[in-house]
């Protein structure tokens, strides 16, 4: 599981210790509200608050800062809090949960494992071993352990059933006889399948020998460069870029993902350009506008490098671009680039 | 097959490059390991506060596996988001877990004895708990 590099504040921080003390009355509340909503789900005060207290602990360490009582009441605020109930409910063998869990969710369920398998006996096999895991086969020190409980309630259920299932799928395919690596686990699951051909070597003997040397210093200079200038992005613009390049989602798939007002990544995005929209849709446009100022950022730090990593003049800088281009052109840039 | 969204023109040769060069690069996976599958649910959903996404932001732009994970969810949202569902007619009458598992383990096990075993002693609990809630 991740481990944040930054971490100021340590489990069992006494300051820790004291932000979970203080919103033991709000958590108190939240279970009496889950409890009025759905009295016969068998989950404790005591096991609800232990869930809570530890997403907020984590909530804690995820930055070199104490939060506020402010953001600390936003958090238990945004939890889902009667899914939790729920899951934690099931994760005690509540029939009755366990019910409800079933009607609402059963479908939706199905509806992902059908969308992201390729077969129907995939489809199947997956939900199947979905609802095992969900009630938990293992056992330890004589509890059985289920898949509910890893559910801390910070997004809804059926965000968290689409992952469960998407690793299911991707344990199935890890279990069947072929050895495969992690890299062909995930271009086999849902449309990663569409994008597997990343890497199409290229015969590289059309160039003139007269010209090898030059052109692989200039092709090594390219990469190096355009290398470096990507890694001197900030994240969420690698991020926005490895989205549309890599995993290829479209803008308005990427446009969703931003859409939701406390979005993060809508957050710093807004912050970069110094606009803010006036709330609502993040239009497809808006992320092209985000897109367009990643390029700039990554031909400006590619310019730099050029001339200053690599020492090249602006002539020489020119001929790594018109190689680029013509390389590009014939499609084979990236295959004599990682032949350098 | 590689996104083909209009992009101005000024940006097409460092675009295609960037685009060349970011499908054909090999990613090493962070040596801390993946983003808990809660989180990325979350995060996907943009419920995430800045102070815990930033993290998470900063390992998928580093981390192939976690981000084609949320790259998938976030295809499929918006595709569910397309196609809505129709409703399913639900039964009437409460489908027992423990048959419901029963079934599940005989066709994965063989036998379903242990899960029902396991499941009976929690059904007594909670009918243990709601006789006590009733008498309260």
């Amino acid at each position: 599981m991740l481990r944040y590099n930054v971490r100021a504040m340590k489990e069992g921080d006494s300051q820790i210790t004291e932000i979970i003390a203080a919103a033991g009355p709000s958590i108190g509340e939240l279970y009496a509200c889950c409890k009025e909503n759905a009295p016969n789900f068998s989950c404790s005060e005591e096991q609800f608050r232990v869930s809570i207290e530890r997403s907020l602990a984590k909530f804690c360490q995820s930055a070199d800062t104490a939060p506020t009582a402010e953001e600390v009441n936003a958090f238990i605020g945004q939890l889902q809090a009667d899914d939790l109930l729920m899951a934690i409910a099931c994760s005690n063998g509540c029939e009755r949960a366990w019910w409800e869990f079933d009607q609402q969710h059963r479908p939706y369920l199905e509806r992902v494992a059908r969308h992201l398998a390729k077969t129907e006996v995939d489809a199947q096999d997956v939900i199947d071993t979905v609802y095992v895991e969900l009630y938990g086969t293992r056992v330890v020190d004589g509890e059985r352990i289920s898949k509910f409980a890893t559910y801390s309630g910070r997004g809804s259920i059926r965000g968290w059933l689409r992952t469960v299932v998407w690793h299911s799928l991707v344990d199935l395919h890890r279990s069947s006889p072929d050895e495969v690596s992690l890299d062909e686990m995930t271009e086999n699951v849902g449309e990663g399948a569409a994008h597997a051909a990343f890497l199409a070597g290229v015969d590289d003997g059309e160039l003139e020998a007269v010209d090898q040397l030059a052109e692989k210093r200039y092709r090594k200079a390219t990469i190096e460069s355009l290398s470096a200038a990507f890694a001197s992005l900030e994240p969420h613009e690698r991020l926005l870029l490895l989205y549309y390049h890599v995993e290829n989602l479209k803008l308005r798939e990427i446009a969703r993902l931003l859409e939701n007002e406390d979005s993060p990544l809508r957050g710093w995005f807004q912050r970069k350009s110094q606009t803010r929209d006036s709330g609502g849709r993040t239009h497809e446009s808006t992320v092209m506008r985000w897109l367009e100022k990643c390029y700039a950022r990554v031909l400006e730090n590619f310019s730099n490098e050029l001339s200053t990593t690599q020492g090249l003049s602006r002539e020489e800088s020119a001929i790594c671009m018109e190689l680029a281009t013509r390389d590009l052109g014939s499609g084979d840039l990236f295959a004599k680039l990682s032949a350098t | 097959m590689a996104n083909q969204e209009r992009i101005d023109p000024q940006y097409e040769t460092i675009q295609a490059l960037l685009g060349g060069f970011l499908a054909t690069r090999k990613e090493a996976t962070p040596a801390a390991g993946h983003i808990e599958q809660d989180t990325i649910a979350a995060f996907v959903e943009g419920n995430l506060s800045e102070r815990e996404a930033g993290p998470v932001i900063s390992h998928m732009a580093d981390c192939g596996f976690c981000r084609n994970v949320s790259a998938e969810l976030i295809r499929l949202d918006a595709a569910f988001a397309e196609t809505p569902a129709t409703i399913k007619e639900t039964a009437s009458e409460p489908g027992k877990i423990s048959e419901v598992l029963s079934g599940l383990f005989a066709k994965i096990f063989g036998t379903s004895d242990g899960a029902v075993f396991a499941h009976h002693e929690e059904e007594k609990k909670d009918k243990q708990e709601d006789s006590d809630e009733e008498k309260k």
